[in-house]
């Protein structure tokens, strides 16, 4: 490459831009294309409503709405505790899964298993198995435990919304574990066999050598799991309490309302969204590079 | 030489590795039964009882198996009206078109990323990065309007590139980590030695970029085998996929057809977990390109 | 490079990815002549400048703005929706209009421009003049759908409807017309209106690719308003002399003028349902209701608005505390609603803690709420098709003690349609299909429990006396009321302006209370 720079310097800068090319024409063209109509109508400008004037009037609407703090903080509690417990499981599983023992395989593949099934597949199965007369509820009439589906603990449509989490909790464990798993297998065991050799014990191994080996990238996973949870509407639409819900549901809420003026401020909340998503990801930009660099 | 090991020289460490870790094991053996039960139980339990629901023809509480048995939903489920086979041939179509553009536009950049350092490489990373950041709901009209002033709506290749949209960004992660641990070096050394460009893909890059490959096919494969709006959109109700035969029944229509219908759409997609588990599972790095965002 | 900065050197071949896990000792050289390369890599990269990148992004940016952005022209974009609205009311469709048969309805003569004949089958009226768009006779609409494609853009959920409609109208307009039916499933109306407003937009003027929708209220409302519909045609169709233009609830989807835009197709009644096992006799009024669930905490529910059946019982609560439901005839009026609306806060919140879940949470629609009935997580449910409870028990989803009782005070009843945009691809075809539906012979297929078991929009009073003995032979089902308790209740849907505020104040009185 160096030889090839030196011989054709204006091909070899070019180089990157062309390779570069493909990839930022699909999402410049087809994605920012349609991005820009719906930044439009977030601004006012929507001419099918009578609307053609540039405000931020729907930002301030949807930002000093007397629910949208209470909506930014539920959407965030549960995009936190289910970034939170799904990190520390997923850790612990790979922790787990990275040991060869008879069954290992068998469980590393079902581990995959949700990977490809779908946010909307993964409600309708929990609300089969934990709905006050789901599967687990039925098990537990079996074995005599409660009499009436409404003993069994209400963990959909709930204040703490557990189903959300559960839910969420299920995609992305094996979306984080999976993560881990490279990163420990990548780091190998080198560097807990010299600890072991210098006589650290296995929780001190654990903690002052593979934690923080695999610490950066737990930290990146942890902000795209954030993200996702963060944005999602579905799960919380179809497993979540009717109030307080999140902003998502607000904006995809917003969105169905008869009025077309209420379209704008859907879009506005969905892009405040996006902002707050934004500005996490540059937190953890830094984090990123503040956790590297120690 | 390169990032890759050759398998021949590995087995003799690597044992000697479990060996010398032996004696811990048995301490944690309760953890390890108690990690691998909840995973079992946690995916075998929403199977089966999607299996028993899609057979089932009254399941009333308090019945932990069906009280009565039926074939009615999966005889919707095979019925052309259904237009399942139909829709699992386009989908099909769909998420391997979208998996081939993915892999023509993915891999150019995801390579200039993983191996070269430029000026506005961040601004590119961001760039490639929204898709997943702003919601769907945000741009899907626009991309609409974009689609049906190119021409592109109702047509496989259209749907397909919809599909491109959410799947570059994943594609491009996982391949520019790849990348990242992978010598040029030597391709290099196999040009000096005579071989033409395509025996070097052939012979040098392709062995070290397999696995990563096939995990990042995989994605976008399970992308576009999951979108839903989009496809209703720029397919127009022409092309129908199924998730659009499936996502009515959700939460709403008939349980059992939901769960038969579910079935059938999960089937395909676990069948490219297996064939790609070994690259996605134990001994592989390239879920680590997540952790580099 | 891993995230954490080290070389990565477990990249594995699938051949045999668990040999090379380990590999230690190799991977120690491997990683240095790793960071050897790289920081080469890296000194290489620093030199260089790649402006044309930024060039290249600047140049997209603008050709991507350039593409979304000229919108200026269009006068509509983007969707109303309420969704929920039109799925929840479309999959019960139920059936007031054979009841107006036996009640004393405005059935006076037939329109004027059809023959008031009783057996005006389309075969006869082929050669008539007809009242539609671009078209001069019937045989003009035909030739013109012969041999094409009628797209048409449904909620799919229902796998009865959707064989039905394969069957019974695909097939026969197939064998008939030669008109090929290609039924769209959508997970919600809403779909389907903005696929017609984006193509709209993007001055998509004919050859969409929507021909039909199966439609009512709020979605209607949308297109008509931005004037996206074809028409008028529906009151011009052979076979619109079977519907009664005359009778509001027909003429007037939700408060707004049909005004020959769409098609009748089913009708829906508000019914409430209870599981007889535990529930032997339902409470007749609102007032005896809410003692029932005092006594009985934790097993009455309601779906939350904005879900269509959940509002309808909201709405059915102000009919209630208004005494007298014409006001809601009219366009909103915010001191009407100020009267009438704290006397419905107040009895929701009274019964609120002794609904189901302590009234914490609602279901969130109709689906959720027949779950739990099915499985006697509460004792009440509702129903927008009076014989879809039924139908339900059936087909193994509901126990076969559920039953279907109306409150004294009358229940919601409305019409959904069809209706084509004025940019589809195939408007005769369409026009046709909606044309066979409104026949006799594929009404009386709708109208049969056996077959298809839906409300009619039809005015049985057109038909001869046989095809009337014929309708009123059908086995009803175990849980349907009698066709004159359901006429008898029925209550027209307020004026589309009303639903929006009474879900905003149910929202903010009842809900975030």
């Amino acid at each position: 490459m160096t030889l090839e720079r030196r011989r054709t310097p204006l091909k070899e800068r070019l180089k990157i831009p062309l390779m570069l090319t493909p990839a930022l024409a699909v999402i410049l063209l087809l994605f920012l294309g349609g991005l820009v109509a719906g930044l439009m109508q977030s601004l006012g400008y929507f001419p099918a409503a009578g609307l053609t004037e540039f405000t931020f009037r729907h930002y301030v609407d949807a930002v000093t709405d007397r629910n949208f703090l209470i909506s930014l903080w539920t959407t965030f509690r549960i995009a936190f505790s289910v970034t939170l417990l799904s990190t520390v499981l997923a850790v612990g599983a790979a922790l787990v899964l990275r040991q060869r023992f008879s069954g290992s395989r068998l469980a590393t593949f079902l581990f995959q298993i949700p990977l490809p099934v779908p946010h909307l597949v993964a409600a309708s199965a929990v609300i089969l198995l934990f709905s006050q007369s789901g599967l687990l509820s039925r098990i537990a009439a079996a074995l005599g435990l409660i009499n009436a589906p409404g003993e069994f603990p209400a963990i959909l449509y709930d204040k703490a919304s557990i189903g959300v989490m559960l839910s969420f909790m299920w995609k992305e464990i094996p979306f984080i574990g999976l993560v881990v798993l490279a990163i420990l297998q990548s780091v190998g065991p080198q560097y807990e066999e010299l600890a072991q050799t210098l006589g650290a014990t296995k929780r001190q191994r654990l903690v002052h050598v593979l934690l923080p080996l695999i610490m950066p990238g737990v930290v990146s996973t942890w902000i795209i799991v954030f993200a996702f949870t963060f944005a999602n509407f579905e799960i919380p639409l179809l497993l979540g309490q009717s109030f307080p819900t999140t902003l998502p549901v607000q904006a995809f809420r917003e969105f169905q309302r008869p009025e077309l003026t209420s379209r704008p401020t859907g879009m506005a909340i969905a892009i405040v969204l996006a902002v707050i998503t934004v500005l996490l990801l540059i937190a953890y930009r830094r984090l990123a590079r503040y956790s590297r660099s120690t | 030489m390169t990032s890759t090991p050759t398998p021949e020289l590995a087995p003799g460490p690597a044992q000697a590795v479990s060996e010398r870790l032996l004696p811990e094991r048995r301490q944690i053996n309760w953890l390890r039964w108690a990690t691998v039960t909840i995973i079992v139980v946690s995916v075998v339990l929403p199977g089966v009882s999607l299996l028993l629901r899609s057979f089932a023809f009254r399941w009333h509480y308090p019945d932990v198996v069906p009280g009565e048995w039926g074939l009615d939903a999966w005889a919707y489920t095979i019925d052309d009206t259904s237009r399942v086979f139909e829709s699992l041939g386009n989908s099909l179509r769909i998420a391997l078109l979208t998996t081939t553009l993915a892999l023509l536009v993915g891999m150019p950049a995801a390579r200039a990323l993983g191996q070269h350092q430029f000026r506005g490489k961040r601004v590119v990373e961001w760039i490639l990065m929204m898709p997943i950041i702003v919601p769907a709901l945000v741009a899907a009209m626009g991309i609409h309007i974009v689609f049906i002033r190119l021409g592109l709506t109702a047509t496989v290749l259209g749907v397909s590139l919809v599909h491109l949209i959410p799947a570059t960004p994943y594609f491009v992660l996982v391949m520019s980590s790849v990348f990242a641990n992978y010598s040029p070096a030597l391709e290099e050394t196999a040009r000096t030695l005579g071989a033409n460009k395509i025996r070097v893909f052939r012979y040098v890059t392709l062995p070290a970029i397999s696995s990563g490959l096939l995990v990042a096919c995989l994605f976008t494969f399970l992308i576009s085998w999951s979108q839903y709006v989009t496809t209703v959109l720029i397919g127009s109700g022409i092309l129908i996929t199924l998730p659009m035969v499936l996502f009515p029944f959700l939460g709403q229509g008939n349980a059992a057809v939901a769960a038969s219908i579910t079935l059938i759409f999960v089937a395909p997609a676990v069948m490219v977990l297996i064939l790609t588990s070994r690259s996605l599972g134990r001994g592989s790095t390239v879920m680590g390109g997540f952790g580099k965002v | 490079m891993t995230p954490d900065g080290r070389c990565i050197y477990g990249l594995v071949t699938d051949k045999a990815p668990e040999v090379c896990i380990h590999p230690a000792s190799l991977a120690a050289i491997c990683e240095l002549f790793l960071q050897s390369l790289r920081r080469e890599d890296l000194m290489i990269a620093r030199n260089r400048k790649p402006f044309s990148i930024l060039l290249l992004l600047t140049v997209f940016a603008l050709v991507a703005a350039a593409c979304g952005s000229d919108d200026d022209s269009t006068p509509a974009t983007a969707a109303t929706t309420q969704a929920t609205t039109t799925t929840a009311a479309m999959e019960e469709a139920p059936t007031t209009t054979e009841a107006m048969e036996e009640a004393p309805t405005t059935t006076e003569a037939m329109a004027e421009e059809a023959p008031t004949t009783t057996e005006a089958m389309e075969e006869e009226m082929m050669g008539t003049g007809v009242d539609v768009p671009m078209y001069e006779t019937w045989e003009d609409v035909l030739a013109a759908a012969d041999g094409t494609t009628v797209n048409w853009h449904m909620w799919g959920g229902n796998e009865n409807l959707n064989s039905w409609v394969d069957t019974y109208i695909g097939d026969v307009v197939k064998e008939r017309y030669n008109v090929t039916l290609n039924r769209v499933p959508l997970g919600d109306t809403v779909e389907a209106v903005n696929l017609v407003l984006n193509e709209h937009q993007a001055g998509v003027t004919e050859g969409g690719s929507v021909d039909m929708i199966w439609i009512n209220g709020d979605n209607f409302k949308t297109l008509k308003e931005a004037d996206l519909l074809f028409g008028p045609w529906s009151e011009g169709i052979p076979n619109a002399v079977h519907v009664n233009w005359d009778d509001p609830s027909i003429a007037y989807d939700f408060g707004v003028s049909v005004d020959g835009l769409e098609s009748p197709w089913g009708s829906a009644q508000m019914v409430f349902v209870y599981n007889s096992a535990f529930v032997p006799e339902p409470p007749g009024t609102f007032e005896a209701l809410a003692e029932w669930v005092h006594a009985n905490p934790g097993l009455f529910t309601y779906p939350a608005p904005p879900d269509f059946h959940g509002l309808s019982f909201v709405k059915h609560m102000f009919y209630w505390a208004a005494d007298d439901y014409s006001v809601f005839q009219q366009p909103f009026d915010q001191a009407v609603f100020d009267s009438i609306a704290p006397k419905v806060w107040e009895f929701l919140n009274d019964i609120e803690p002794d609904l189901w879940r302590g009234g914490d949470t609602y279901p969130t629609s109709i689906g959720a709420l027949q779950d739990l009935l099915a499985n006697s997580e509460v004792y009440f449910g509702m129903s927008l098709n009076p014989r879809r409870p039924s139908t339900l028990i059936n087909n193994g989803t509901y126990p076969d003690t559920i039953r279907t009782w109306v409150l004294d005070t009358g229940t919601l009843t409305n019409k959904n349609y069809v209706t084509i945009p004025k940019n589809a691809s195939n408007p005769a075809g369409a026009m046709i299909v909606a044309n066979h539906i409104l026949s006799t012979e594929n009404q009386l297929i709708q109208a049969n429990p056996e077959q298809w078991g839906w409300g009619l929009p039809t005015d049985t009073n057109t038909w001869t006396q046989e095809e009337r003995d014929i309708l009123n032979s059908y086995d009803r089902g175990v849980a349907t009321l009698p066709f004159d308790v359901l006429a008898a209740a029925g209550l027209p849907e307020p004026h589309a302006s009303w639903p929006t505020e009474m879900e905003a104040g149910w929202i903010e009185n009842v809900l975030e209370a």
